[in-house]
Parts: C-alpha cells; structure tokens; sequence
C-alpha cells in the first residue's frame, strides 16, 4: 500500500539495508568497538619463555586428575610475568613486583582490569576460555603486555 | 566504502588514535563479518569468536600500507572473516558443509577457499557496501525524513493515518512528504552506483516498471563490475588465487 511504484525499488533496497544492520548483535558491535583498547599501545612485549605443557614431566602431572594446573612465565627486558591458570581462574605474579593494574584480555567479550598488590600478585576469576592476553600498567613509567597465548589448547593461536 | 576516500580517512584517523573513527569503521562493517558468519552457519559463540579476532586483527593491520587503499578495507575484513570461519568450521569438521574438505591440512591451508568460498565473499562485500551506502545516504536525509522512512520501512505496514499521528502531520500530506523524501534520497551521490535504483525520470507516472531489487537470499547489488575496477573484489581475487574452481 505504501510502495507507491516509482520507488518500491528504492523502498526495499533500504528495508534490506536497515535489516542487514539491525541483525547483527549489540554485543557483536560492542565487542568490535572494544578492541581497539589495546591500540597503540606502549608496552613492552613479553614473551612466553615457560610453558608447563612443554616440560615432559609437568604435561604428565597435568594428565593427572589432581594436578589442572598451567603455568606459564613472559619475560620482557625489565619484567617477569608468573601465570598459573587452574580449573577456576588465573593468578599472576609481577616480577620484580610493582603495584599497579593487570588487564585481561579475550576474544570474547571485553577487557577485565584488576588491581596488582604490593608484591606484585594478581588474580582474574573465572579463567579465560580461550585465548588471551595480558598487560601489566605499574604507573606511568612501566607497562608490559605479553603476547596472545590459549591455555584451553595448549598452543599459540597466532 | 566503494571509493570512498572516507574509508581511509577512517583508517587513518583509527590509526592514530581516534576511537570514534573507529566506532564508525566498526558499525559500517560489523554488518559484513556478521553477515559472512551466517553464511557459514556458525553459532552464537563461534561466532562472537571470529568476531573479536577479526576487529583485534583489524586494530594490529591499521597502520599497514595495505589499507591505505580505500577498497582494501572490505576486502581485507572479508577474507579474514571467511579464513576465521573456516578455521572454526575445520576445528568441528564441518567444512564440507561449504567446500571440500581440504585433503591434506598444510598443504590445502591456503588454497582451502574454493570456487564456492570465493563467490560468498564477493556476494557479502558488494551486498554489504551497497547496504552501507545505502544506510549513509539515509543517516544523510534531515532528520524528520529519516524518520518518515524509518516509518515506511515498518513491517507489518503501517496506514499513512498512523504514520500522520505518529508524526503529528495530517494524513494527506504523507504521500507528498513520502515522495520527497525518497526523491531527494534516489538523488544522493552516495546512491550514484547502484543502477538498479537510479531516480525515475521526472515527470513519470506510476508505471511500477522499474526493476526490483534480486529475491531474498539472492542479493541484487545493483553495482556494475565495471565500476569495480581497483576495489574490494579485486583485492579479493588476489586473496583467493589459491582456490580452484571446480567445474
């Protein structure tokens, strides 16, 4: 009733339009909009240098049903970063400690902050279920971030 | 956006560190690496997956010289999205939903984008920058047009009494309203590349002879190959050089 003829094209081209963009999730936009939080960024990378899945031994005690315990350590010039990553969350250790706050990122839904304390602990629960990332703010002077890691299949994603 | 120097000003503005050219890149083609997911059936968290690797990809490319050319974009979004949902698709042994199953892992690795994969990325990015200019050439229109047509866009179809109350204007005068507006939108530049949805000739009378946009599911983009010299598609074919056509 409301296609008058000459612009029934026009008309259904832009429905098309709206509903293509109305379709997709406010979540899926947030998501996109939220990963430039990590652009640009200044922090020093820190690579993983330690992987319990790697050592014989403690990929053994892993396949034991007491032992679901990862641990990982990313060493940059000036910072280490202890993880270890159990069933229900992931605990971190600064080295040398510094107060501050550590940001976990994933590829599932927005960045996590938290504080660091005064010997340089950390602890983001539940535990990443999939890949991430973490960065490591200690003031103005220091911040390192280590690269994307996946500790649900034991390799690097990247 | 199809030659549209925006794009890049877009990207170079998100490269150095305007979030809300960002936003934009986001919200105009959120629409195309959602709509790619679909095509390839994935689920809700397959999906937000792809997703956030595909914009976290996009934030770590944006300095690169290859988006400094404003059909890179959607090229670059598409291909990635379409290796994305690939992968996720390889990981459930799913692929043959879409393509053969590649025989041997490493090997078929880069040429896994068969002739089928191939055409779903050209469909997606034409269907999607012609959505996006589309939308543009709407958020373009005075803000009492846009809701005019948002109005007239309403499914099930509202009376133009409705639309007169709703607006506060007298029912009679929605048809003339209705006709402006969608004449001044039929105009825009934005809209110049889509042939199937030229302005009428002025003066026509109600013929209802123009053609309608492609069916459901088979999207008419309207835009001619021609005109895409340069832009998204090429940059697609370059991508996807690896696949084989089947036939």
């Amino acid at each position: 009733m409301n296609n008058s003829p000459d612009h029934g094209p026009l008309l259904a081209a832009l429905r098309a339009a709206v509903e293509a963009r109305a379709a997709v999730p406010a979540a899926f936009i947030e998501a996109g909009r939220g990963a430039y939080a990590w652009h640009d960024i200044d922090a020093e990378l820190a690579r993983l240098s330690y992987d319990s899945l790697l050592d014989a031994g403690q990929a053994a005690a892993m396949r034991s049903e007491d032992a679901p315990v990862r641990a990982l350590t990313f060493q940059s010039a000036s910072f280490s970063i202890e993880v270890e990553v159990t069933e229900d969350a992931l605990f971190g250790q600064l080295i040398p400690p510094r107060p501050g706050t550590a940001e976990l990122q994933t590829r599932s839904g927005p960045s996590v902050t938290v504080r660091i304390d005064d010997v340089g602990c950390f602890t983001f629960g539940p535990r990443p279920d999939g890949p991430f990332r973490l960065r490591c703010r200690t003031g103005a002077q220091a911040e390192v971030r280590t690269a994307w890691v996946d500790v649900t299949r034991g390799d690097d994603p990247r | 956006m199809r030659d549209d120097p925006s794009v890049v000003a877009l990207v170079t503005r998100a490269a150095g560190s305007d979030e809300g050219a960002w936003h934009e890149l986001v919200e105009r083609y959120a629409p195309l690496v959602w709509s790619i997911c679909v095509r390839y059936r994935l689920g809700g968290a397959d999906t937000e997956d792809v997703g956030q690797t595909v914009w976290l990809g996009l934030v770590e490319q944006l300095n690169s010289e290859k988006l400094r050319e404003p059909a890179a974009l959607p090229g670059w979004l598409a291909t990635t999205t379409q290796r994305e949902c690939l992968r996720v698709l390889r990981a459930r042994g799913r692929y043959e939903v879409f393509g053969a199953v590649p025989e041997d892992g490493a090997a078929a690795r880069d040429a896994d984008t068969t002739a089928a994969d191939a055409t779903v990325i050209e469909e997606e990015i034409l269907l999607a920058e012609r959505n996006a200019l589309l939308r543009a050439a709407l958020a373009a229109l005075p803000e009492s047009d846009q809701r005019l047509i948002a109005l007239l866009l309403r499914d099930p179809p509202l009376s133009y009494a409705e639309i007169g109350e709703l607006l506060g204007m007298p029912p009679g005068s929605i048809g003339p309203t209705r006709q402006r507006c969608l004449r001044r939108l039929s105009r825009s530049p934005l809209l110049a590349g889509l042939s199937d949805l030229a302005p009428p000739e002025t003066g026509a009378g109600p013929g209802g002879g123009a053609p309608r946009a492609g069916p459901p599911g088979s999207p008419g983009t309207g835009l001619s190959r021609t005109g895409m010299s340069g832009t998204g598609a090429e940059a697609v074919r370059v991508t996807v050089k690896g696949g084989r056509p089947r036939e």
